[in-house]
């Protein structure tokens, strides 16, 4: 249930300090216990917009979140990183508040506060002292109805977007290659394009393509709020209806899209650029937490790469010294199906193709043996422990319930740990074999720039060299 | 999820959190000051026989513990030619102790779905532990033993070392680390100004021995914070925590003078990447920590460029020109003193553009007063936001780490609005002309250097 794994984890973070971003969710562990959920409380207003409520009084602190049904996965080729452009243009006020003062009086409020696009979702939040929480509320209430978008707003912020894909990704050649890996593991699905968009489709945006976005998905009907901390239920929910209560509801906006088809052979993209190190990645196809095999996944992917003592680490990094670092990551908490990914980082002077092969080695031994039950109990108390210790943060507790919310139901989030306790040798065997194998897989290796890496020689399916675009 | 095993989100986060104390983070109390303390569980300070500082904060809303220990054997303390070797020294407590090797402590530490990291900074070392109170027992048993029973096996050491050599291969491919890197080594003639990982150079001079040596030199209780915060009670430090940490015996610390030393600018160094936007950095000499304008410079970066969304930095280069993604000003004050930068990312051919747009930013808070709305505005929000940074035992732990590290007092939550409060638009402007040498500066560029109009002319 994390995201993007890996190296450029750190930029992320350092960006998301300093200022909005496209986050690939930095949930460190999932939080709220079983049997939280009793606690949480759920009413829907008369225009459609769900609340929910959780009350934590450890400290006098709230997170208060509005989460929107809109990501990258309901934009439409040519256009794609809208979702993310339209968070940015939040920021840049309504007939009430001036451009940039929302986050300003959050500020002196002592408050953060900051948004997050990915495929599925758009979220908003604030985190602040439990006596302020109604600057929070009214400012996200206006917002909800009564941006006004401006052209000359569009055309900067656009330039700091682009901006911030150089950063993300231009200059950054592990990022660059999922990227190219992801679009090619989907031929249909809308999680073939990045989460950010295209460069060359930020160039094709329109004002009036951000007004009918923004007219589409930013209603109440598409729309919940999650409220984490410190405040009392019956107190606050007078005060949320007050403020969001009388919003035209809006329609509910069709979100199927289209799927695509079971795979049937390898799928393998190459590119050259300019970097140190290679680097590996392999996505397979596996379903959401709609399906139970998806919990088997994520006991598959603590088994993996949970700890030092993981498969990964233990025998890639330590025991043949293969890999600088080797990584698994489960897409669990995503609205359609997505992709189990296998990532590594080659040790200086190894070779890339003796890193997949090590990298497959571990993948076939999921399917050939058993588990031993120390193994597979080590991984259930990794993640039994993390969701204890995720539990400590307002932010993430909400986090969790609201990522539930936009899959399934933030009532599914109580199936999480007995599903993972159910979880046995077999049915690891048995997913491993379903979904862990090459031809439900897309490969996608970076060779350095002139580099003797003799990898990709035998690659024929697609070269891509460094350029952007598509 | 969380637990993968070299590149995690959650090691990314205790890596941030336990470097630098940058200012923008360094955001404290209320206005009013009660409810500055209100937000910090009663903290029980206690110096053990072996001189170990205690500290221990009970909080019961979850079944766990967090423990810190806080070693004051930071890169700093790098011999010289031997830099990245407290670093190793820090690692290299996992790497197998008398009685555990270092894949029976992985095993174990996993099996409870427990975290056991250390970490170096510049300044100090940490030793974490994140476990359930069920399992603490055992967890403490191994904290203390990684702690004091490490055998640094020489295997263990080298693989660390070849680990660190491409860990710093690898971080070429980010503009941004190879800015700061080149930064800091022009601009410190310090020990700070060696990246604490080492360098190619240094990390193949050191062996396991230096290692054991730079160990015994400073890893004694005596040297050291242990923080302690969660599901504990008196009761349980009295007979978990405190025969456990007694028997740790005090032991002779190597000290050695430090003397803080900055090259002057201005100068300019340009390093070229084919890459599509250019890392920049601008900065001098900074502060110290125990500085006593910190508040009032806390003040005056939280306008200029440390204010997130509210600063003036963001403002002209991001919002009105589009210049940058992300754009930032810190102090870095260390126990030493540290440095002042301005952080940006452009794209090459705005590079010169978002440069002078800084220093003119520099340039202006030195010459006229912060309006008033500016000041009251940075005073609300370092205040208003302080229960924010112990609001969970992590940060609860770092923070009370810090505070006894940097002698601050465990009353600081309640001293801090006051020092904020008191700053005036007249202390703004004094520290701004005092600690800001827009003259003076070194900047470092990483940037395709052709694109960016920056090719070779030579110096500034």
């Amino acid at each position: 249930m994390l995201f993007r794994p890996c190296l450029s984890v750190f930029r992320f973070f350092r960006n998301f300090i300093a200022s909005q971003l496209l986050i690939f969710l930095v949930l460190i562990a999932p939080g709220v216990s079983a049997g939280l959920t009793d606690q949480v409380a759920e009413t829907v207003l008369p225009n459609g917009l769900k609340i929910i409520l959780l009350e934590n009084h450890k400290a006098p602190l709230v997170t208060f979140q509005v989460w929107y049904r809109v990501g990258s996965r309901n934009e439409t080729p040519g256009k794609t990183g809208l979702s993310h452009m339209l968070e940015h243009m939040m920021f840049k006020g309504t007939k009430k508040v001036g451009p940039e003062m929302f986050s300003r009086i959050i500020q002196e409020n002592g408050g953060n506060n900051n948004a997050f696009t990915s495929h599925d979702y758009t979220a908003y939040y604030e985190n602040l002292r439990s006596d302020r929480v109604q600057v929070a509320m009214d400012l996200e209430a206006d917002r909800m109805r009564n941006l006004v978008l401006r052209g000359t707003d569009f055309r900067t912020e656009r330039m700091v977007v682009m901006e911030e894909r150089r950063q993300r990704t231009e200059d950054n050649p592990q990022a660059y290659l999922w990227e190219r890996m992801e679009a090619a593991a989907f031929k249909v699905s809308p999680y073939q394009w990045p989460i950010i968009g295209w460069m060359e489709d930020m160039e094709r945006w329109t004002l009036s393509d951000l007004k009918s976005y923004y007219k589409t998905y930013y209603s109440p009907a598409n729309a919940f709020l999650v409220v984490v901390g410190d405040f009392k239920k019956e107190e606050l929910l007078p005060r949320i209806r007050k403020a969001f209560g009388s919003h035209p509801g809006g329609a509910k906006p069709d979100q199927r899209r289209e799927q695509d088809s079971p795979r049937k052979e390898e799928q393998r993209i190459v590119v050259r650029k300019e970097a140190q190190l290679p680097f590996l990645v392999k996505g397979y196809h596996v379903p959401n937490l709609h399906d139970q095999d998806s919990y088997a996944l994520e006991v598959t992917e603590a088994i993996l790469s949970g700890g030092k003592s993981s498969r990964f680490y233990k025998n890639l990094v330590r025991e043949k010294r293969l890999a600088l670092e080797a990584a698994a990551d489960n897409s669990l908490l995503s609205y359609d199906p997505r992709l189990f990914y296998i990532s590594a980082v080659p040790m200086p002077g190894r070779d890339t193709a003796e890193l997949e092969r090590a990298l497959d080695g571990e993948m076939a031994r999921l399917r050939t043996e058993p588990v031993k039950e120390e193994e597979l109990q080590r991984a259930k108390n990794q993640i039994e422990a993390a969701f204890v210790f995720g539990q400590d943060s307002l932010f993430s507790q909400a986090a969790l319930l609201a990522r539930h919310e936009i899959v399934g139901g933030w009532k599914k989030l109580d199936d999480y740990l007995p599903s993972i306790r159910n979880v046995t040798a077999g049915d690891i065997q048995r997913v491993a074999g379903r979904y862990l194998v090459r031809e439900n897989s897309t490969v996608g290796i970076l060779i350095p720039e002139g580099s003797k890496d003799s990898r990709g020689q035998g690659v024929k399916e697609k070269h891509e060299d460094g350029k952007m675009g598509r | 999820m969380h637990l993968s095993s070299c590149c995690s989100v959650f090691r990314f986060f205790l890596n941030f959190s336990s470097s630098q104390l940058r200012i923008f983070l360094v955001v404290a109390a209320l206005l009013i000051p009660a409810a500055g303390a209100a937000a910090m569980p009663s903290v029980e300070r206690t110096v053990l026989p072996n001189q170990l500082v205690l500290l221990v904060a009970e909080e019961h809303s979850l079944p766990f513990v967090t423990v810190q220990l806080l070693m004051n054997s930071g890169s700093r303390k790098d011999p010289p030619g031997e830099e990245g070797l407290a670093r190793l020294a820090a690692r290299g407590l996992l790497l197998g102790t008398s009685r555990r090797s270092a894949t029976e402590i992985n095993r174990e530490i996993d099996f409870l779905g427990a975290f056991l990291t250390s970490y170096a900074g510049m300044d100090y070392a940490t030793l974490n532990l994140k476990i359930l109170k069920k399992d603490m027992d055992r967890g403490l048993d191994l904290f203390m033993d990684v702690l004091t029973q490490p055998v640094f096996p020489k295997d263990e050491i080298q693989r660390e070392i070849d680990k660190t050599l491409a860990a710093i291969r690898s971080a070429e491919d980010q503009p941004d680390d190879v800015a700061e890197k080149a930064f800091h080594k022009e601009l410190y003639l310090s020990p700070y100004g060696h990246p604490v990982e080492g360098t190619g150079e240094s990390l193949p001079r050191i062996s396991r021995d230096s290692v054991e040596r730079f160990y015994r030199d400073n890893y004694h209780p005596n040297n050291a914070i242990l923080v302690v915060v969660g599901d504990i009670t008196p009761a349980e430090v009295k007979t978990k925590i405190l025969p456990r940490l007694e028997a740790w015996k005090a032991g002779t610390v190597l000290t050695l003078r430090f003397k803080a030393a900055f090259a002057g600018g201005p100068k300019t160094v340009k390093i070229n990447r084919p890459i599509t936007q250019a890392s920049i950095l601008i900065g001098h000499e900074g502060v110290s920590r125990s500085n006593p304008d910190y508040y009032a410079l806390s003040v005056m970066n939280y306008i200029l460029g440390g204010g997130g969304f509210a600063a003036r930095l963001f403002e002209e280069i991001r919002n009105k020109r589009g210049l940058a993604y992300s754009v930032a000003s810190y102090f870095d004050p260390r126990k030493y003193t540290g440095s002042f930068q301005i952080a940006l990312q452009t794209r090459n051919a705005s590079a010169g553009k978002a440069m002078k747009t800084a220093l003119k930013e520099m340039r202006k808070i030195r010459r006229k007063f912060v309006k008033r709305k500016e000041l009251e505005g940075a005073k609300k929000y370092l205040i208003g936001s302080f229960p924010m940074r112990m609001d969970n035992q992590e940060k609860l732990a770092r923070f009370l780490g810090q505070v006894e590290y940097y002698g601050l007092g465990l009353d600081y939550p309640d001293k801090y609005p006051i020092f904020v409060g008191a700053v005036t638009r007249e202390d703004v402007l004094r520290v701004a002309r005092k600690y800001l040498h827009p003259k003076k500066c070194i900047t470092v560029i990483v940037a395709n250097l052709k694109e960016a109009g920056l090719e070779e002319k030579d110096g500034s």
